[in-house]
């Protein structure tokens, strides 16, 4: 019955795919995400300087919607098998209400230098870190960071100092960084698009385009979730621009016959199909780590898909709905994660850039060298982590930036940004 | 064409497979959904207690104060309903709910058939229960349990109802078929309480639904509900690849390929799109019904568009999603009440997963058979079309089947004459035989 399913589900989504238009190049085009007409006049290139802010009437609305929040009791013995617990989400707000301190936290965002400036229409904010010193002779490489969903550029604040002044964390300065963390327009302090159509590729766009602005013409970029997907894009749209690629979740989604095959017998003939044997551990038994945990944690990603601002509406208007549908992915992600993503047709197209890939133990779907070589044609470095999850630089920042730096230091030493991959 | 082929082989093997399963009857145990232990000793209250719905100011305040502190995030442009439910169109609902909606008068109107609530299985069961005002001398009444079903209620049945107790008064035949309604309230939506246990199903509901019946003296009757639901088999997708091409050769009518074809477009790509909600309510139900929970704007959208797209497909490319084109938004706002004043989302929303977490093909309906008597009626906008030979793999037993000329998934709602009219030829057939 199982391998019925998985026949039929394999060939219904074969079908689906593979009906879909095929993009032959790698258009870069230009987008315009504004209000409106596109006005004809030359778009604003200043950049300003940013603060997060609050206010008190925004922390007694807060308040006020957190004393009213109406729960509904958990099932017996359900721990998280049905969604947030909803008996440890009230922990939650309680804490939030009484000891979660906003304003301090306001300030710790505002620690580092941020900045807005308005890109195809829309005002992008990012995160603008340079290294506190600099060693005689050396220059400072500059890093794209991405974040995705639900995280945000808050995620790297712990991996920024390791990035812009390792040695004073134990770390080797043979390379020291300064840090881009923008956020993707839609997602925090960027301004949201209002024309329909903004995907990942508008998003590497808009951050090339950004990178471009703030004087750099080669960089590195590194990415996970979303963050993944348009650092991806950058290095197919500007390959010339992108000295290398570091990706702690590299997911391939085209799947052809020799994936069907590898799934099916690969536990048994490993060595057949590139796997080693870190792989086999962490991906068999496939339809328990793979297709069954892809269906039971990707609902929010199928109604996401589909009909985001129903699902978002009530989300913006009750903060413990929003806390619950969020968190509960901080919950299951550290342990199991999921990427199903489409990008219509670019999938097929291979990245040349210089690579480097952490794979995380715990993220739901493991991807071996095996498949993700078809795709990164130019993989530097493959690092089967010890721990962690989906959240990298957030959980795990000094393995994270550990591998960063010898990706960075492989790539520089070998000048392998000169040579891009078959 | 590898695919046909492809699948050809496929479900020929898997046809073979499942041929060797035998039906059986489906067992019909026992259950229970109260808080913590059953006590063994005491017996279960059986009393009937009557009911009726009540509001109060506190209520009706904390809503409207919940809706002028709506927080809405713009639609893109030209996004219709496309995205979901656009916000434009929801700030004209909720002024709507906030200034005319009168939630007193809809609780009046609510209270005008006779509600109760009877305990089974240690869980309060909600229903109400319509006898006709009049029957001629020797005329017998038919019984029937009307089943709602997600995101709707009771209420979807209100117009229905009359249709079906005094039929001859709104000229549906001369009044040979007559019927005595009960609605109950499915566990965990609305009025009823929600079960405290894990796995609480369509058998349990089942169960305590013909145990209502029996309580309430009914040893035959009939059953009215939507949706068919039933796995997609092997055998089907054969059908499919071939009934474009030769329908009579798989039992496809001529209607039948009207409504079903292009396949991928009008099945899988629908489907995939539209089922986004199922998704999420069969894994995370306690997560996607926290924040419908707390806010009644949230909630409002997520029940609202499915009434929209779920009545008429089109309805995605209009900025209104359609809603008002053949509902009131009294009557809208109506159900959505219920969910709300019963905080009934999240346990609503949990009935997706203790029915869909488990392998479809072990799932009591595709396992074991119907034989009693049924009808169907094929509304045309139904988010997919089930032809008849489909049908008939569950329900052995088709008397009659019929093509509907209007109405989407909300029938009894929708188009309630219709339905009524479907229900007394069905019943007539049943009767005579």
């Amino acid at each position: 019955m199982l391998l019925e399913i998985l026949l039929i589900l394999g060939t219904i989504i074969f079908y689906f795919l593979r009906s879909r238009k095929k993009e032959e190049t790698l258009s870069f085009k230009e987008g315009w995400w504004g209000r409106g007409q596109k006005p004809d006049t030359e778009e604003d290139a200043t950049i300003w300087p940013f603060k997060v802010e609050t206010t008190e009437k925004d922390l007694s609305d807060l308040y006020r919607r957190l004393d009213e929040a109406r729960f509904t009791e958990p099932l017996e013995d359900s721990c998280f098998h049905y969604g947030t617990n909803s008996v440890y989400l009230r922990k939650v707000v309680s804490y939030w209400k009484n000891q979660f301190n906003w304003k301090k936290q306001v300030e710790i965002l505002n620690k580092y230098p941020q900045f807005k400036t308005k890109i195809q229409g829309i005002d992008i904010h990012f995160v603008h870190v340079k290294p506190p010193c600099l060693p005689e002779g050396q220059s400072a490489k500059p890093l794209l960071m991405v974040h995705g969903w639900p995280g945000s550029f808050y995620e790297f604040y712990k991996i920024i100092p390791l990035l812009t002044d390792p040695a004073s964390h134990g770390l080797s300065d043979e390379h020291i960084f300064e840090v881009i963390c923008p956020s993707i327009p839609g997602y925090g302090f960027s301004e949201a698009p209002h024309k329909k159509g903004f995907n990942s590729v508008s998003a590497a766009s808009v951050f090339y385009e950004l990178m471009l602005r703030l004087g750099f013409s080669e960089f590195y970029a590194q990415g996970g979730d979303w963050g993944w997907l348009i650092c991806t894009n950058l290095a197919q749209i500007a390959p010339n621009h992108l000295r290398g690629l570091h990706l702690n979740l590299a997911s391939v989604t085209n799947m052809g016959f020799t994936h069907l095959l590898s799934i099916l017998l690969g536990r048994y003939l490993p060595g057949l199909f590139g796997f080693q044997e870190e792989d086999v551990r962490r991906m068999f038994p496939f339809l328990k780590k793979g297709l069954y945990r892809i269906l039971s944690e990707s609902g929010y990603a199928h109604i996401q898909a589909t009909k985001p601002d129903t699902v978002g509406c009530g989300l913006n208007d009750s903060p413990v709905g929003l806390a619950a549908y969020i968190l509960e992915k901080f919950s299951t992600w550290t342990d199991l994660e999921f990427r199903n993503l489409e990008d219509g047709g670019l999938e097929r197209l291979p990245v040349q850039v210089p690579t480097g890939i952490a794979s995380f133990p715990n993220e739901v779907m493991h991807t071996p060298q095996a498949w993700a070589q078809k795709k990164y044609t130019n993989i530097v470095s493959f690092h089967l982590m010890p721990k962690g999850g989906h959240f990298a630089a957030l959980e795990e920042p000094e393995l994270l930036a550990e591998d960063i730096l010898q990706f960075v230091g492989k790539v520089e030493k070998e000048q392998l940004w000169r040579k891009k991959g078959e | 064409m590898w695919l046909n082929t492809a699948l050809g082989v496929g479900g020929m093997v898997v046809c073979w497979l499942m041929s060797r399963r035998k039906a059986k009857r489906l067992e019909v145990g026992d259950g229970w959904w109260g808080s913590g232990e059953r006590s063994l000793r005491e017996k279960e209250d059986e009393s009937i207690r009557p009911f009726k719905i009540e509001t109060s100011d506190k209520e009706i305040e904390d809503l409207h104060h919940r809706l002028d502190r709506a927080r809405y995030a713009p639609p893109l442009e030209g996004a219709a309903f496309h995205y979901g439910f656009n916000s434009d169109y929801l700030q004209k609902v909720v002024a709507y709910w906030r200034n005319q909606f009168d939630w007193r008068k809809q609780v009046e109107i609510l209270n005008k058939y006779p509600h109760f609530h009877t305990t089974i299985e240690g869980i309060d069961i909600h229903f109400i229960h319509v006898k006709p005002p009049y029957v001629p001398h020797g005329r017998a009444v038919q019984p029937i349990l009307m089943v709602h079903g997600w995101p709707g209620s009771f209420y979807e049945f209100y117009k229905i109802i009359p249709l079906l107790t005094e039929p001859a008064r709104y000229g549906l035949g001369d009044g040979d078929v007559v019927f005595e309604v009960i609605c109950p309230s499915i566990p965990g939506y609305g009025f009823s309480e929600a079960p405290h246990q894990k796995g609480f199903d369509t058998r349990a509901t089942a169960r305590i639904f013909h145990k209502l019946m029996k309580r309430l003296g009914f040893k035959e009757y009939y059953i009215q509900g939507g949706d068919w639901g039933s796995g997609i088999t092997t055998n089907m997708l054969i059908q499919v690849m071939l009934g474009a091409y030769v329908p009579w050769l798989v039992g496809f009518t001529r209607e039948d390929v009207r409504r079903m074809y292009p396949f991928m477009q009008k099945n899988v790509y629908d489907i995939l799109r539209e089922t986004g909600y199922l998704h999420i309510q069969a894994t995370k139900p306690d997560t996607a019904g926290c924040g419908l929970n707390d806010s009644p704007v949230g909630l409002a959208a997520y029940i609202l568009e499915k009434f929209s797209t779920w009545t008429d497909k089109s309805f995605l490319h209009r900025d209104d999603g359609g809603l008002e084109r053949k509902y009131s938004l009294d009557d809208l706002l109506t159900n959505v009440m219920i969910y709300w004043v019963t905080s009934s989302i999240a346990s609503s929303m949990r009935y997706y997963k203790e029915n869909l977490s488990r392998d479809p093909a072990l799932s009591d309906n595709t396992r074991f058979g119907v034989y009693v008597p049924a009808g169907i009626a094929a509304f045309p906008e139904e988010i997919t079309h089930v032809p008849c030979c489909w049908a008939k793999m569950i329900f052995k037993n088709i008397v009659s089947y019929s093509y509907m000329p209007r109405g989407g998934h909300f029938a009894a709602f929708e188009e309630p004459k219709l339905l009524a009219q479907d229900i007394i030829h069905f019943v007539r057939r049943v009767e005579q035989l």
